[in-house]
């Protein structure tokens, strides 16, 4: 059942890259690139977000004043800081491309069942960037603290609350104490820099098994990108909603699709269903690489074995080191000459790294000393269907 | 592959697995053209495959070119397994390519028993191999296959045939 399923949405998922490949040639195609574009808008915000920072004052009386500083609001007018508001807009729109692009890396990846064998590690580690970037999100709504942020901070409160037995202990930790208090804003300016310097490090995780990763887009897309959100910056400008009342927080929430869709949900949903809902995709998102346990016959041609090295013919050429696209080779000092011509005076020796091995037989056409084969491949049984193919 | 007789596919992991040595061996032993087929270019299942392949087959292109089999004989064809209509498209252009070449060089002299199964294959009709298994459009994300297309044209490849030049 989840198997068709998912073999459905593989269909429609590269059905739809057909149609984007009439319309750009393969090499641009924005959906092979949504690993690249996220990077590119996280620098953005972070590079926006060191110019915010510089201004922020992160404390009730402050705070909203601070910002109709940067985007140079009423009060200030031209004393505003130049290029402040163009500043906020590229944080505000980079920060929607950001989630709107992982979401897309996400389900593509899910689609394609790209989360096999030892792939599961990125997948983690995806889940992971994926929780914290929406953290950091919410929080950047409140560090406004406006109208919005305080409903925000209240909708917040009342959600962690609903949670049995830790539930206050949680809120109380995460807003400094009971309520609204002098801590609130520090807190989040912190929780709005710490995790987003932890995706980097989340990041690190993402990539450690890839080779030659895909970082950055093709440059058309890079220039899109940032061109869409330099235009939508001026066009529709970011702007705060009215300050924060000190009385009771408003009924209504201007939302930003993107990010405060948990909150759009309370309004259907009690805070508790909503702390079960997130605890449940959360979880299931962790488990989705352990999901299919398939049978060796389902998997059949793809599940071939981990690559065997074959001492006796590897010549430390470093050939299939450099082919592995996720780092399961390594080099190291030979122990011993090889008993071919070629291999006698080998100084390295290859070897797999069972753990990170995808049996995917790249590093089997890599070699041009017949020094890997893939055990339930080997290379006669190729050349035996080669021959059978050629005699009939 | 039904609507192409003359092909056959053998089912691979990924197309990066394709030693370019087993598509020289397949015309070695009486196939009349041999291609690599992977997932669209820069969408790799395996992240490099089909890239790494296509670099390989250029590369053993020039190295057929300096043994005179002609290097229109390999070939990389590169589509995923959602349109099936053009990939069979592909398949015959490639196919039909390889029928209007002119016949292949005798086997080397200097090698007289080139394979095991060699003579069979040389001495047995055209090397034309009637199809089952559309593997390539059912499973795996992208239908990796090295295929041996041998187009029959009622033309034998005689081991000493008439050699072109």
């Amino acid at each position: 059942m989840y198997k068709r399923l998912l073999d459905r949405l593989l269909r429609w998922t590269l059905s739809l890259d057909v149609w984007i490949n009439r319309v750009y040639p393969a090499d641009f195609n924005p959906l092979y690139y949504t690993g690249g574009l996220s990077n590119l808008f996280l620098t953005v915000l972070v590079l926006s977000g060191i110019f915010l920072f510089l201004y922020y004052v992160p404390s009730f009386t402050d705070a909203y004043t601070s910002v109709q500083y940067i985007t140079g609001a009423p009060p200030f007018g031209l004393n505003g800081v130049p290029y402040g508001q163009i500043i906020r807009g590229i944080h505000r729109y980079a920060a929607d491309g950001f989630i709107i692009v992982i979401l897309l890396h996400f389900f593509r990846n899910w689609f394609t069942e790209r989360f096999r064998f030892s792939r599961d590690e990125p997948w983690i580690s995806g889940m992971m960037l994926l929780v914290f970037s929406g953290f950091i999100g919410v929080n950047g709504y409140m560090l406004v603290w406006d109208q919005r942020a305080q409903l925000l901070v209240a909708m917040t409160g009342n959600t962690l609350g609903a949670i049995p037995l830790v539930g206050g202990a949680l809120r109380s930790a995460l807003f400094g104490g009971a309520g609204t208090t002098n801590l609130l804003l520090p807190r989040m300016l912190f929780l709005h820099v710490g995790p987003a310097t932890a995706l980097y490090v989340l990041l690190w995780w993402h990539y450690v098994r890839v080779r030659h990763p895909k970082v950055w887009p093709p440059a058309v897309w890079t220039l899109f990108s940032l061109g869409a959100v330099l235009l939508l910056s001026a066009v529709i400008p970011a702007v705060s909603q009215p300050l924060a009342s000190t009385g009771a927080p408003p009924d209504r929430l201007a939302v930003d699709w993107f990010f405060l869709l948990p909150y759009v949900a309370l309004k259907y949903i009690t805070p508790a269903w909503l702390v079960v809902l997130a605890v449940v995709i959360v979880v299931y998102g962790l488990y989705i690489p352990y999901q299919l346990p398939e049978t060796h016959a389902e998997m059949g041609i793809r599940e071939s074995g981990i690559a065997q090295v074959i001492d006796a013919n590897c010549t430390g050429c470093e050939l299939c080191y450099y082919d592995c696209p996720y780092n399961a080779i390594v080099m190291v000092p030979s122990p011993h000459p090889g008993v071919t011509r070629a291999a006698q005076a080998r100084k390295l020796l290859a070897i797999v790294l069972e753990s990170r091995c995808v049996e995917c037989g790249i590093c089997i056409g890599a070699c041009p000393f017949e020094a890997l084969e893939l055990p339930a491949l080997l290379e006669k049984d190729v050349q035996g269907k080669v021959l059978e193919a050629c005699r009939t | 592959m039904r609507d192409l007789p003359n092909v056959t596919l053998i089912q691979v992991p990924c197309s990066g697995f394709v030693r370019p040595a087993w598509l020289e061996f397949a015309l070695r032993n009486g196939a009349d053209g041999a291609f690599v087929c992977g997932c669209p270019l820069g969408d790799c299942f395996n992240r490099l495959g089909n890239n790494l392949i296509a670099d390989r087959v250029v590369q053993m292109r020039r190295r057929l070119e300096r043994q005179k089999i002609q290097p229109d004989r390999v070939a990389t064809i590169f589509f995923g397994l959602h349109d099936r209509a053009e990939f069979t498209t592909a398949v015959r252009e490639f196919s039909d390519r390889v029928a209007a070449l002119p016949a292949p060089p005798p086997p080397a002299v200097r090698r007289p028993a080139a394979g095991p199964a060699s003579p069979a294959a040389a001495q047995g009709a055209p090397a034309a191999a009637a199809q089952g298994a559309p593997a390539a459009a059912a499973g795996s994300p992208a239908p990796q296959a090295v295929v041996e297309g041998s187009p029959d044209e009622g033309r034998p490849d005689a081991p000493a045939g008439e050699g072109e030049a």
